[in-house]
């Protein structure tokens, strides 16, 4: 009886085995996008979403490069606007950058959007949702890499960051206090991660999407 | 029974290829693996990688109302140096399925994914050489079957039942295998979870899927598991464990694993690793345990390509031969 089964199987995968690289190749075919490494994704972003947004009943997500959107032209620009060179490994032309469009039935009520930035001590992702025009109405680390982390991670740092926008970086508005006795690198930082955040929210998905 | 379940798998996997996405990534993947090992002199594999081809394709899908389906195809092509020329080419199909979303906040997921058991569900461990406690205590990270995945208000569930045949499909023996894992969110820098499995689990020999890996019995082995695994980010290290207790068969069984990355804070791109991990393979009589210390290196050189050392030293108190093995690996995951 085992044996029967055993043969049957074997059988059957040489029968399906034809599908299922024609079905391989066909997709190969068919991909006609290659990307590098993810820049940064919600670790759980149905969690997220349900905290941050308790009025949402779903999200989008999409993934966007600046090679697609502008090239080099876009990466210079954005690059400008960071002031600062971007890190050659993780910060490329071609990391696709993941964006969530919180919805509410059919309409978009709000973005999330994460990215890496080199800490002190190693990484750190940070994660902004923000109304439709870029304003921010949360923000949270995903990821802390700092002997202060618990400090930086605490609501009384972040919620210092509600109701900023692009524009407040851009004019260095920004009140936000450190935190932390000696980890001034990573506060630093952390505010040109949220930057370079909002500056990618702008250039990907708001302005993308008012053009089109 | 395994003719409908393999073409409707089929079936999932060439309407996800063929359907219009917005979130779409092919990743293409050369892993180059070799070394000197004391036991075996030449290598060019370790436990569970060889050197291989391979892509993986990530997709989502959503209409109107959002995403409501996730598909991941992860597939190797490779060589194992110890096989002679004949058997020595295989294809490994690692991740291969398809998540559909009850809710927000639940999928169901069906095809060939991680046992929902110790630190191998939330950790990628599909490219590096240090590797979990899952190959020793399950016999292997990933199983043909259904899941049921969610969150609650403070901890992540699991729900997964399984074929119990690891990489290839195979039904033998009433072979099964149910695991669960009960979480906190993986958004923290602590993290911690507890696993239970019970399962009727067929034992193979080799990663490949076609053609099918070899069973080393005909016979199941039932396997009882309780775990708990954790893990913590602290400035530029982070630490893993994984503890699991139970029974294979009448033998009491116990593993544990721990593990320290340190991130260089100089040069983020370099991060050091040590690991020590045994298998009590019965508690009741002794040297019955395999332990291995790891001690490894690994440098980013760019977006998409690593390289790693690793000098193992492997007690192999069971067999009664020690070995020390150094791999060295290129590993390439991009364009």
């Amino acid at each position: 009886m085992i044996k029967f089964w055993s043969n049957s199987i074997i059988l059957e995968f040489k029968k399906i085995s034809s599908s299922v690289f024609l079905g391989l190749g066909a997709s190969l075919i068919l991909a006609s996008v290659s990307y590098a490494a993810v820049g940064c994704t919600l670790n759980d972003p149905d969690r997220d979403v349900k905290r941050l947004f308790p009025e949402a009943t779903g999200y989008k997500t999409e993934f966007i490069t600046i090679k697609e959107v502008g090239g080099q032209e876009l990466f210079n620009k954005i690059e400008q606007q960071v002031g600062d060179n971007l890190d050659t490994v993780y910060e490329t032309i071609d990391v696709p950058y993941a964006f969530y469009d919180v919805l509410q039935g059919k309409d978009v009520i709000a973005h999330i959007h994460g990215v890496n930035q080199k800490g002190k001590y190693g990484g750190m992702q940070l994660i902004l949702a923000t109304d439709l025009k870029g304003k921010i109405v949360n923000f949270f680390y995903q990821k802390m890499s700092s002997p202060e982390a618990t400090k930086f991670m605490d609501n009384n740092f972040t919620k210092q960051f509600i109701g900023l926008s692009l524009d407040d970086f851009l004019k260095g508005k920004i009140s936000a206090e450190d935190p932390t006795k000696e980890s001034r690198e990573d506060f630093l930082a952390t505010l040109r991660g949220l930057k370079k955040n909002l500056i990618l929210l702008d250039e990907l998905k708001i302005n993308r999407v008012s053009k089109q | 029974m395994q003719r409908r379940y393999l073409v409707f798998l089929i079936q999932i996997i060439c309407i996800t290829f063929l359907a219009d996405v917005r979130a779409d990534s092919m990743y293409k993947e050369i892993n180059i693996i070799g070394g000197y090992s004391d036991r075996d002199k030449w290598v060019g594999k370790s436990e569970s990688l060889s050197n291989s081809v391979g892509f993986e394709n990530y997709r989502k899908f959503s209409n109107e109302y959002g995403d409501f389906l996730t598909s991941d195809l992860q597939l190797r092509l490779a060589y194992d140096s110890l096989k002679n020329s004949e058997e020595a080419w295989a294809v490994q199909i690692h991740n291969a399925w398809v998540a559909y979303k009850l809710g927000l906040g639940r999928d169901l997921k069906i095809g060939h994914f991680d046992p929902a058991f110790g630190l191998e569900p939330i950790l990628d461990t599909h490219g590096t050489i240090l590797q979990t406690l899952a190959m020793k205590n399950i016999g292997f990270n990933k199983d043909w079957g259904f899941a049921l995945e969610g969150s609650l208000s403070e901890l992540d569930y699991k729900l997964a039942l399984q074929l119990g045949s690891g990489m290839s499909i195979r039904h033998r023996d009433g072979s099964y295998l149910f695991t669960t894992r009960m979480g906190t969110p993986a958004t923290r820098n602590f993290q911690y979870g507890v696993s239970l499995m019970h399962g009727e689990v067929l034992r193979s020999e080799g990663m490949q899927t076609f053609p099918l890996n070899d069973l080393l019995s005909d016979k199941a082995v039932r396997k009882d598991r309780i775990g708990i695994d954790s893990q913590y980010l602290f400035s530029s290290y982070l630490f893993k464990g994984e503890i699991a207790y139970g029974k294979n068969d009448s033998d009491d069984v116990l593993g544990y694993l721990g593990e320290i990355d340190y991130t260089l804070p100089k040069n983020q791109n370099i991060q050091l690793e040590l690991q020590f991990q045994s298998w009590v393979n019965d508690l009741a009589k002794s040297k019955t345990d395999d332990s291995t210390i790891i001690g490894g290196v690994s440098y980013k050189l760019n977006q998409n390509i690593t390289l790693r050392a690793a000098l193992s030293h492997d007690f192999n108190l069971m067999e009664g031969r020690e070995d020390d093995k150094i791999l060295v690996q290129f590993y390439y995951f991009g364009i």
